[in-house]
């Protein structure tokens, strides 16, 4: 059963067409990367699916309902969890009082949020910083929190976009460890747009490539990194000559 | 029960502000015992209204972040639900503050609705203006006064518990004083909730709020209710305790000004920030005022501190003077 169904998506922003003609469908349970070079539209695609934006084109099918035009908050309610590219907090909340306004989405109670916040920031190994400020806080942290609040509304499909910008190596590394912890032990489905290929390259089992606003490829990711239209749309020659080997490292010279 | 262990649940603030409170807390009980002229007496009831004005004003304005400066509309729909069912109905104050507040909350709605789909500035402005429309509306309206607005009639008997009409002052003292108290517990708890956080979290980014299931727009909605419930019962308090009412005082613009101001001086998002505002706005208002007031030519001067006071908080510390404090203490911490 197709948990998303995405079908001939386009948004018209006056002159520009950051998508069109999208349609990919995403089973429960699955993890699918998406690229493309920037401006190709991956936000924008998100930003549909998670109603922020009203689509003008086509529809957008969730748990087997219609959902194209829906307000942010209904998808939320429905088991859409995502993260922004960019986020800025003006710093009112601490990390734990923000883990447990996600929690406020399935309680009421102010003692089992804290409890279900207290719990989720352990399992991630955030218990430390549960007193501190949200603006200011270290990207890799920053970033693991706002994951964090996002899992904290028990959603069923997550979208990332772009949570390994700004990290080291090492980091990238516990983001992988997280992103698999959450798809295979909460059981979650998640979209992932990326430029750190690595990430994509270890933990999607499929991928989507944007260019222009329109889907130019689809399939594994061994089998997309050799697609002569990802190469000239996105990765470069360059990438292929590093990684013959198909090992997945680096970055895309895009 | 979780709700009323949450309202008096002060554990998350340092001893130092547990000590001061409940020292102010002491010495506003036994206030009326100490000496003190009657313009003391009135200063200090006029801080308790303002403290319970900048509360409310506080559920939207400092934890949700919506700039209201509107907020003079609630007063006159209290005050005057008060003064009219008093005059025409004979029916006592317990009975119309409820009333007041319902149709000021009634009344919230439906301009909230509206008035929440606009964002930072122009939702400022739009809060004037629909408190200055009703103030029209209310200046024009001849089955409640008109502009000359309305004097309620003494009772035969005083002190009336039930009219709120009492010849000493400190009656008034109390009544307020109990006001303060509930708003006092309510905020504390109202802070801690869902909705309080909900709201923060709103204020902290609005579209990240939107993404983890709040319906933002609903949200302010209901805090602008709550802000103008508070707003209202003290207008309604404020019928009684003046006798008289005319649009000009109870939906000013400058009321609506002073009670945003206030909030915003002492700390916006706080619980004590509006406390320390009125304690501080109210006395120089008052005691400044009466001085410039007796000396012709220096009329106007205390808007123009108060004009000082907004820039002076938006370019050095939007959390106002509470802002300082934390931010002292946290470089004290580090
Ligand atoms: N709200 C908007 N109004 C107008 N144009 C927009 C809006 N949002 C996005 N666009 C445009 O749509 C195009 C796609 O943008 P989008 O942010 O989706 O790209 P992206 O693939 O996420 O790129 P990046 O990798 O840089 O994040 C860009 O040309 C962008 O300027
Ligand atoms: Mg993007």
């Amino acid at each position: 059963m197709a948990l998303l169904k995405v079908q001939d998506l386009g948004m018209r922003f006056g002159g520009l067409m950051a998508n069109w003609g999208v349609s990919f469908e995403i089973a429960s349970g699955e993890m699918v990367g998406l690229i493309g070079p920037n401006g190709a539209g991956k936000s924008t695609l998100f930003n549909c699916i998670a109603g922020l934006y009203n689509p003008t084109h086509g529809r957008i099918h969730f748990l087997d309902q219609d959902v194209t035009g829906r307000k942010p908050y209904e998808m939320a309610r429905m088991g859409l969890a995502r993260t922004f590219q960019v986020y800025v907090a003006s710093g009112d909340l601490t990390v734990l009082e923000n883990v447990m306004v996600g929690c406020f989405l399935k309680t009421r109670s102010r003692r089992l949020a804290k409890e279900r916040a207290g719990e989720l920031l352990s399992s991630m190994r955030l218990s430390h910083l549960s007193d501190r400020n949200m603006a200011n806080l270290p990207v890799a942290a920053q970033k693991r929190v706002v994951m964090a609040t996002a899992l904290a509304t028990e959603p069923k499909l997550l979208l990332l976009d772009e949570v390994a910008a700004g990290l080291n190596s090492t980091e990238i590394d516990e983001m992988i460890g997280l992103i698999r912890w959450v798809n295979t032990e909460m059981g979650i489905s998640v979209i992932l747009i990326e430029h750190v290929m690595e990430l994509v390259m270890n933990l999607s089992q499929r991928v989507l490539v944007l260019d222009s606003g329109t889907l130019i490829a689809e399939g594994e990711p061994e089998e997309i990194v050799r697609k002569p239209e990802v190469i000239k749309a996105y990765l470069g020659e360059r990438y292929l000559n590093e990684h013959s080997d198909a090992s997945s490292k680096g970055e895309p010279v895009a | 029960m979780e709700a009323l262990r949450q309202a008096f649940d002060f554990s998350d603030f340092p001893r130092t502000d547990l000590c001061v409170a409940v020292a102010v807390a002491v010495f506003l009980f036994v206030f009326p015992a100490l000496p003190h002229s009657s313009f003391a007496m009135a200063t200090m009831i006029q801080f308790l209204m303002f403290s319970v004005y900048g509360m409310g004003w506080n559920t939207i304005g400092g934890y949700g972040g919506q700039v209201d400066l509107g907020k003079a509309q609630y007063v006159g729909i209290g005050a005057y639900t008060t003064a009219v069912m008093q005059i025409r109905w004979d029916l006592p104050f317990w009975v119309s503050l409820p009333i007041g507040m319902s149709l000021a909350v009634g009344w919230s709605f439906i301009i909230g609705y509206p008035l929440f789909r606009l964002r930072g500035h122009y939702f400022a402005i739009a809060t004037i203006a629909t408190s200055l429309i009703l103030k029209d509306v209310f200046e024009s309206w001849s089955f409640i006064g008109g502009a000359r607005g309305l004097k309620i009639p003494l009772r035969a008997e005083m002190p009336d518990f039930w009219f709120l009409q009492f010849r000493e002052d400190y009656y008034y003292y109390y009544v307020i004083l109990a006001f303060f108290f509930v708003g006092l517990i309510y905020l504390n708890w109202f802070r801690q909730s869902r909705i309080g956080m909900q709201l923060r979290c709103i204020k902290d980014n609005e579209e990240m709020a939107r993404s983890l299931g709040i319906d933002s727009h609903w949200a302010k909605i209901k805090a602008y209710a709550v802000a103008t419930a508070f707003v209202a019962a003290v207008g309604s308090f404020h019928a009684c305790y003046n006798f008289n009412i005319e649009p000009e005082d109870v939906m000013s613009l400058d009321l609506s000004v002073l009670i945003a101001l206030m909030a915003m001086l002492g700390g916006a998002g706080s619980l004590w920030g509006p406390i320390i505002g009125a304690a501080i706005l109210v006395p120089m208002k008052n005691y400044l005022g009466a001085w410039f007031g007796a000396k012709a030519g220096l009329i106007g001067l205390d808007l123009i501190i108060y004009s000082t006071i907004i820039m002076a908080i938006a370019a050095f510390e939007p959390r106002g003077i509470w802002g300082i404090v934390t931010r002292i203490r946290q470089s004290r911490s580090d």
